[in-house]
């Protein structure tokens, strides 16, 4: 029986052939095993959870009026990390379902820890409605439920499209998160013993990698793929309707859909870059995470950040050839009012920090590669501010016009979410594989009897 | 009392040689484990049948998207809002963004139904045959099951004949699961 060719990707490493055996022995190493740094990072998180949560009992015992919310600014800090959140958790999904139907082979290496990502992102811009909220216990007003008063939400209304965008991104992508685990699940439990083999028995389901089993598997990864597809594009569209259905000056704009959808694609890739690269050095995947996937996640920010910049220019021009005294007025109070230091670090951070990344040279350098990542996780927290803040700040009523700041409350809360997000990520990178084992092992060369033979 | 053959694989063409010769030989219950899917494996055990977790998918979309629809449709006439400029209790436009909601969440859901449904999970000790750590790293693994002695020892000649690093007669549950 001929056998079908191989893979063409070389097998072969900096140290030595990569069989499936190491592929196992490699990513499963960090499991289970805190180093000091690790436990460092862990206790960081926590203090920032702890400061935050702080900061959240503060505002349940004295009210909204201690978040610096003030008519008629009454979104800021908590709905622009909303929006960051839910960008960052753009770019797990894109890369673990589209890039998956395109059959990009870069994403195998990458796509495990960027899902991970993804759900503790959309966990963490969870929160923020819940705390926008206020009174945080009757938040279960938003879903449709039987009730006595035979009350139901405004389902022509941009923030109930939101509720079921989110919950539905949520929901599909922790399941299509926990599907691509579970052979690997299986993978660990077949290394542990006692207690952790138990556990990990369980949470594999049972699974053995029977022929049945993969049948039936791929065709439900195939399907989950095409199903996250558009639930990526949809999402953002949708947290962008939350504005753009609004006749807010500098908000209610059709070009918004495309616009946030690419701003979530770049910020996300950014932040998959920042976590990334230190966890290359601290778990020693330089065999897994190569150059390779960086660069390519580095132009696939090149790109959104070009979309980006071009939105960023085209909704000025669109606000001065409009010839609307109210929306031109807003384009020219971003660039040069009380706010003119948000938007230009906006600017500077996704326009022109990237740029470098242009030359071969500093994109397959680590040290810019991680760099510039920071750079555009700040330019695009302030990109959300710049949008919710200078609009609200400055309505049609000059009377109104006010200069809003957040307060420390908002700020500890804005900390604690950065120690949630990392508590969830750090937690996951210990107990879980952060490379996706099986995948990895799709992408090698497999073990021949006529290899053997010829060598 | 199962009666079955086991063969362990290192290589993956000594697997694909086992399962033709098997085929050839006129076995048709063949059970493969493998760390990874591998085509050459799904196309001689399938030979291009695909899954029905795909009918799944199907009738879960369309439960949710009608369902959305419908959710939002009824739920708008029982408390009609009659807003300005004409606008109809029954709108496609606002709708259609919660009908495409509930199509991709049912549709999700009903998937990992259908996956969890064919795939017969969980379940810790189905196909005990078909339990090795080996299988979840660097091992491929054939099992033959319901054989009579004769049908075991040549069977067991082939996988043996193909490659196989390992062949055992007749796995009890206790060695696998232990």
């Amino acid at each position: 029986m001929p056998m079908p060719p191989a893979a063409a990707t070389t097998t072969k490493t900096e140290r030595g052939v990569l069989t499936y055996g190491a592929v196992n022995r490699d990513i499963l190493r960090p499991l289970f095993k805190p180093t000091p740094l690790y436990l460092m990072a862990l206790g960081a998180a926590l203090t920032a959870m702890a400061i935050g949560g702080t900061c959240w009992a503060i505002q349940l015992d004295q009210g909204l009026g201690v978040a610096g919310y003030n008519p008629p600014v009454m979104w800021g800090v908590y709905i622009t990390t909303f929006v960051f959140w839910v960008g960052i958790g753009h770019a797990g999904t894109l890369i673990s379902a589209i890039l998956f139907l395109f059959r990009s082979r870069w994403r195998t290496g990458i796509y495990r820890a960027s899902e991970a990502m993804t759900i503790f992102a959309v966990m963490t811009a969870g929160l923020f409605p819940i705390l926008h909220a206020g009174r945080c216990w009757l938040v279960f007003w938003l879903f449709p439920y039987p009730n006595q008063r035979e009350l139901w939400p405004n389902f022509k209304s941009p923030l109930v499209w939101d509720v079921f965008a989110i919950s539905t991104y949520f929901t599909i992508s922790a399941v299509f998160f926990f599907i691509g685990l579970i052979p690997d699940v299986a993978a660990i439990r077949d290394a542990s013993k006692g207690t952790m083999r138990k556990i990990y028995a369980a949470l594999s389901l049972g699974w053995h990698g029977t022929n049945n089993q993969w049948h039936h598997y791929m065709a439900a990864y195939g399907f989950f793929a095409a199903l996250c597809t558009p639930l990526v594009l949809s999402v953002h569209s949708v947290v962008s309707w939350d504005f753009a259905m609004a006749q807010t000056a500098g908000w209610h704009s059709t070009i918004f859909p495309p616009y946030f959808v690419a701003g979530a694609i770049f910020s996300g890739c950014a932040m998959v870059l920042t976590l990334l690269i230190p966890m290359r050095t601290l778990f020693h995947f330089e065999e897994y995470l190569t150059m390779w996937h960086f660069e390519h996640l580095a132009k696939l920010c090149l790109l959104t950040g070009g979309i980006l910049t071009y939105a960023y220019s085209i909704e000025h021009f669109i606000g001065w050839y409009s010839d609307n005294p109210y929306e031109w007025g807003i384009f020219v109070f971003r660039a040069t009012g009380e706010y003119a230091w948000v938007f230009w670090i906006m600017v500077f951070c996704n326009c022109v920090a990237p740029l470098p990344w242009w030359f071969k040279k500093i994109r397959t350098n680590i040290t810019w590669l991680f760099v510039i990542s920071i750079f555009i996780n700040i330019g695009m927290w302030f990109e959300r501010f710049n949008i919710i803040a200078s609009s609200l700040a400055h309505m049609n009523d000059p009377g109104s016009w006010t200069y809003y700041t957040p307060g420390y409350i908002e700020m500890g809360i804005f900390l604690g979410s950065f120690g949630w997000f990392s508590f969830w990520f750090l937690l996951f990178a210990k107990v879980m594989p952060s490379v996706a084992i099986a995948e990895v092992k799709e992408g090698l060369r497999p073990p021949l009897k006529s290899d053997e033979e010829a060598a | 009392m199962s009666s079955n053959v086991k063969g362990v694989f290192a290589h993956l063409d000594c697997l694909v040689n086992a399962i033709h010769n098997l085929k050839q030989a006129g076995y048709r219950n063949i059970k493969v484990a493998a760390p990874l899917p591998r085509h050459e494996i799904e196309e001689m055990i399938y030979e291009g049948k695909p899954s029905p977790v795909r009918w799944w998918t199907l009738t879960g979309a369309l439960l949710g998207g009608s369902g959305g629809f419908a959710l939002a449709s009824l739920s708008s006439a029982v408390w009609p809002m009659t807003l300005p400029a004409g606008k109809p209790v029954v709108s496609i436009p606002p709708f259609i963004v919660i009908t495409f909601e509930c199509t991709v969440l049912i549709g999700g859901l009903m998937t990992l139904l259908g996956l969890l449904y064919h795939c017969r999970l969980p379940a810790l000790d189905l196909e005990f045959e078909l339990c090795d750590p080996r299988y979840t790293a660097d091992h491929f693994g054939l099992v033959l099951t319901d054989l009579s002695a004769s049908d075991r020892t040549k069977a067991g000649d082939i996988i043996r004949d193909a490659g196989a690093v390992e062949v055992v007669d007749n796995v009890r549950k206790e060695a696998a699961s232990g």
